[in-house]
């Protein structure tokens, strides 16, 4: 082939490839698909370098998906002024990422752990994988890595086909739900419009979940197949104790810097808040880490203004109820455990 | 930095605009290997000095080799090197494999000794580079090629990015001569370089990141027996994974090298289509088993000092090949595993070989002459048994690796399904796929396949392999061979 021949191959690959791109961008648009951001490593990574910043600048939130959901950032932020860290994995355990900021002595900020039951106690390996993992990826972050997660926001943020979860190779070959052989587990599918992910790692429901009530059933089926809320207690006696000890122990160290800690209990709603109740006995679990740790806490059902909320699928706010549910907790936050929001404004 | 990175992109970006400015050679030189270092850096800055030492110490030591006249002193400043280079590499990569080893060792006799554990970190591709840089000062011994003239080509040789940190391990007559006068990529070059890019990164990021790493992770990190099928799968997955993502890299420095107008060596050749051992470490990791060969195998005897010896000699080469890719028993066992097919293999050929005037396409007896169909029937059995010592190469223990052998040959029984129907079919596929291209292309490389092809088919198959690149949304992840 003459050289002439391969500048030729060479300008309509990329034409070709300008022209899918454009195309699958401008379809997935008009399908109502969003930006999502892939919530690994990388963007964890951002979070938590910023945990760093002065105790009267931001808050730093850890849990599972609870909190990423119920907590609005921009709410957050119009409202107090600060920065609000988001370092919650969704599906996991808080522990691990408790136990990181405890050893680092320059952690001395302000922290909000969610209890979600079912996943702060889980003895399960899978419920700590992702924040582990995200840990180390932090701690053995790359000046190449650095560049790249910079490199890649700008892109995320403008291609809706960027969003990993839905749309990569293999989460459309998922979707082609070919059976399995029997005995094996096959995650379900989620709704596309169940969860965006922000910059910032706040998840949030697009409209077209909010509005559609199949899907919300859908989802609550795909929380029975992943377990569907606890309807026994999964730990009790010394591995409890165990871990009440090394969460107090951790919130002991944050506390001794400096530094405060107030545990939350983000709202539940049907099927799951009634299995939770039975599940983890609040006297014996939630209550529990407050006596164990001394810390303070804020339970969702010890308000009014915030025990009607009603969840699509059972566990997670909508977008609205989140901003009037962020709105309380500052409120709980200000008044009930003595947080100072420098420029908070009126609520 | 990895290849698979949008920091690379935008690096590789800069250096060939950079490279194709009107600046003097010597300008260019010194921007590719201040660009080789902040390549290296953008893992771990400290390790830099690593490399500057191992430079200096073995261009100087390199030189004075070369001049001296007196063997006493010239076999002083030869261990001086050996020393330096492989006292580097013994203490980053084996040290906390010593020490264990060590420990055991005074235990069983009744010592009681528990050190604390090191904390090492291995620097990226320090296998590699000392290798690189051991060649010249052993070359320089022997006086096989001349001294590098300048300091830069020689830190530019060592450090050149694109073979740093996972090869091809280059030897100084491959890639000093192409220093020292001044190049430029044609355009034919430039565009056959970012076609060997987009296929080098297709393998790593599509076929070993994205369709095949997932299956081989599950299996090797599943605690219990497996159901046979799903031990297999997971072994063919690694056999897939392990060979895109080394050949991806190869591929990828190759073409990023061809942009910038140099020529690295070819460091795979379709292995997956061998016929016998011989012939399998003839195009798996050619630059790694070559240089085995000879800075290894020939000068502890090779094949000259009887057959006994040959047998020891290459049992020898294996083992030390094996130990090289990690500091573990398994990567032992997986190189002694090699050596004792290639045993087998030398047993067979002299016992039935027959000598002919036809060129012998492979090794083990088997030429074209037996037909094509016997011939890939001899590959596909060098295949199987390739796949069986993956599982050492990749087993945490023994344990595990007897195991999974004891579950892929049914002698473990009622293990447990873990395998999707989709990660069955995906490993099947690309499985399959692999062994009829390898067999297809064994003889043939892809730049001449892809001249034979009307240019609008080839815009069609490079604009998918570049689609599938950034549809599978897979980047960032390491190469294995980074940590050899």
């Amino acid at each position: 082939m003459s050289p002439q021949s391969l500048k030729r191959a060479a300008i309509l690959m990329v034409i070709l490839v300008m022209a899918f791109l454009a195309s699958w961008e401008l379809y997935l648009r008009s399908d109502g698909a969003d930006h999502s951001f892939d919530d690994g490593g990388p963007l964890f990574s951002v979070q938590r370098a910023q945990v760093y910043l002065p105790q009267d600048q931001s808050t730093v939130s850890i849990g599972s998906s609870r909190i990423k959901f119920d907590l609005d950032n921009n709410t957050w932020k119009e409202l107090t002024g600060e920065t609000p860290v988001q370092l919650a994995c969704v599906g996991s355990t808080p522990l691990p990422v408790l136990y990181d900021l405890a050893d680092d002595p320059d952690f001395r900020g302000k922290l909000l752990i969610d209890v979600t039951e079912g996943l702060f106690f889980s003895e399960r390996a899978g419920s700590a994988e992702n924040p582990l993992k995200y840990i180390a990826y932090y701690h053995d972050l790359t000046p190449a890595q650095r560049a790249s997660i910079i490199l890649n926001n700008p892109l995320e943020s403008t291609f809706v086909f960027l969003d990993k979860d839905v749309y990569s190779l293999n989460a459309m070959l998922d979707k082609l739900r070919i059976d399995s052989r029997p005995g094996v587990f096959m995650f379900p599918i989620f709704p596309r419009d169940f969860e965006r992910v922000s910059e910032e790692r706040q998840c949030y429901m697009a409209p077209g979940f909010v509005q559609d009530s199949n899907q919300h059933k859908t989802m609550q089926k795909n929380w029975e197949i992943l377990g569907g809320g606890p309807t026994k207690p999964p730990i009790s006696g010394v591995a409890l104790d165990s871990i009440l000890h090394l969460v107090k122990t951790s919130t002991d160290k944050i506390r001794a810097r400096g530094g405060d800690v107030v545990f939350v209990r983000t709202p539940s709603s049907g099927l799951f808040w009634k299995r939770e109740q039975m599940g983890y006995p609040r006297e014996q679990y939630w209550e529990r880490i407050l006596q164990t740790t001394g810390c303070k806490g804020i339970h969702f059902a010890d308000d009014p203004a915030t025990d009607h909320y009603i969840c699509p699928e059972f566990s997670h706010l909508t977008p609205e109820d989140a901003i009037d549910y962020t709105r309380h907790l500052i409120r709980h936050l200000r008044d009930d455990c003595g947080w100072q929001f420098t420029s908070l404004h009126s609520m | 930095m990895v290849f698979n990175s949008y920091t690379f992109i935008a690096f590789f970006i800069i250096i060939l605009i950079l490279h194709n400015l009107p600046f003097s050679w010597k300008v260019k030189k010194i921007n590719l290997l201040i660009a080789s270092y902040i390549f290296y850096a953008a893992w771990n800055p400290p390790f830099i000095l690593l490399l500057w030492l191992s430079t200096v110490v073995d261009y100087f030591v390199g030189r004075a080799l070369f001049a001296q006249t007196n063997l006493t002193k010239k076999r002083l400043l030869l261990v001086l090197s050996l020393i330096g280079n492989l006292g580097m590499l013994c203490f980053f990569k084996y040290g906390g494999f010593l020490l264990e080893n060590f420990v055991s060792l005074v235990n069983l006799f009744g010592v009681d000794f528990h050190p604390a554990e090191p904390n090492i970190i291995l620097p990226a591709g320090i296998s590699f580079y000392t290798f690189t840089t051991l060649c010249y000062t052993i070359d320089m011994y022997h006086k096989r090629s001349k001294p590098v003239k300048s300091m830069l080509d020689f830190s530019l040789f060592v450090t050149f990015f694109p073979h740093l940190v996972a090869g091809p391990i280059v030897r100084p007559p491959q890639l000093v001569p192409q220093f020292e006068t001044p190049r430029q990529a044609t355009t034919k070059q430039i565009i056959d370089g970012l076609l060997l890019l987009s296929l080098g990164l297709f393998m790593k990021v599509v076929l070993a990141d994205s369709m095949l790493s997932g299956t081989a992770d599950s299996v090797f990190s599943f605690a219990g027996p497996l159901a046979t099928a799903d031990t297999w799968m997971g072994v063919l997955a690694f056999s897939g994974q392990i060979f895109y993502d080394f050949a991806g890299y190869s591929t990828c420095a190759i073409g990023v090298s061809m942009c910038l107008g140099f020529v690295l060596p070819e460091n795979f050749r379709y292995p997956y289509a061998a016929i016998g051992f011989s012939d399998f470490w003839r195009r798996w990791h050619i630059t790694l088993s070559t240089w085995l060969r000879d800075y290894l195998y020939i000068p502890i005897g090779g094949n000259r000092k009887g057959e006994g010896r040959t047998y020891i000699n290459l049992m020898f080469t294996m083992l030390l090949g094996g130990l090289w890719h990690g500091a573990s028993w398994t990567f032992v066992a997986w190189g002694g595993l090699h050596g004792l097919y290639l045993w087998l293999e030398k047993i067979i050929r002299d016992k039935f070989s027959k000598p002919s005037t036809r060129p012998v396409m492979a090794t083990a007896g088997v030429s074209l002459n037996s037909g094509q169909s016997a011939s890939f029937i001899y590959a596909l059995f060098t295949f199987f048994l390739i796949t069986l010592t993956w599982v050492f190469f990749r087993a945490e223990s023994f344990t595990q690796a007897w195991e999974m052998l004891g579950s892929m040959f049914g002698i473990t029984s009622d293990g447990a399904a873990l395998l999707r129907s989709i990660d069955i079919i995906k490993v099947w596929v690309i499985i399959s796929i692999t062994v009829i291209v390898h067999w297809w292309m064994r003889d043939a490389s892809v730049l001449q396949l892809a001249y034979k092809i009307p240019w609008w088919c080839l815009s069609i198959v490079w604009a998918l392999i570049v689609l599938a690149i950034i549809l599978v949304q897979e980047s960032g992840s390491a190469f294995i061979y980074f940590q050899f």
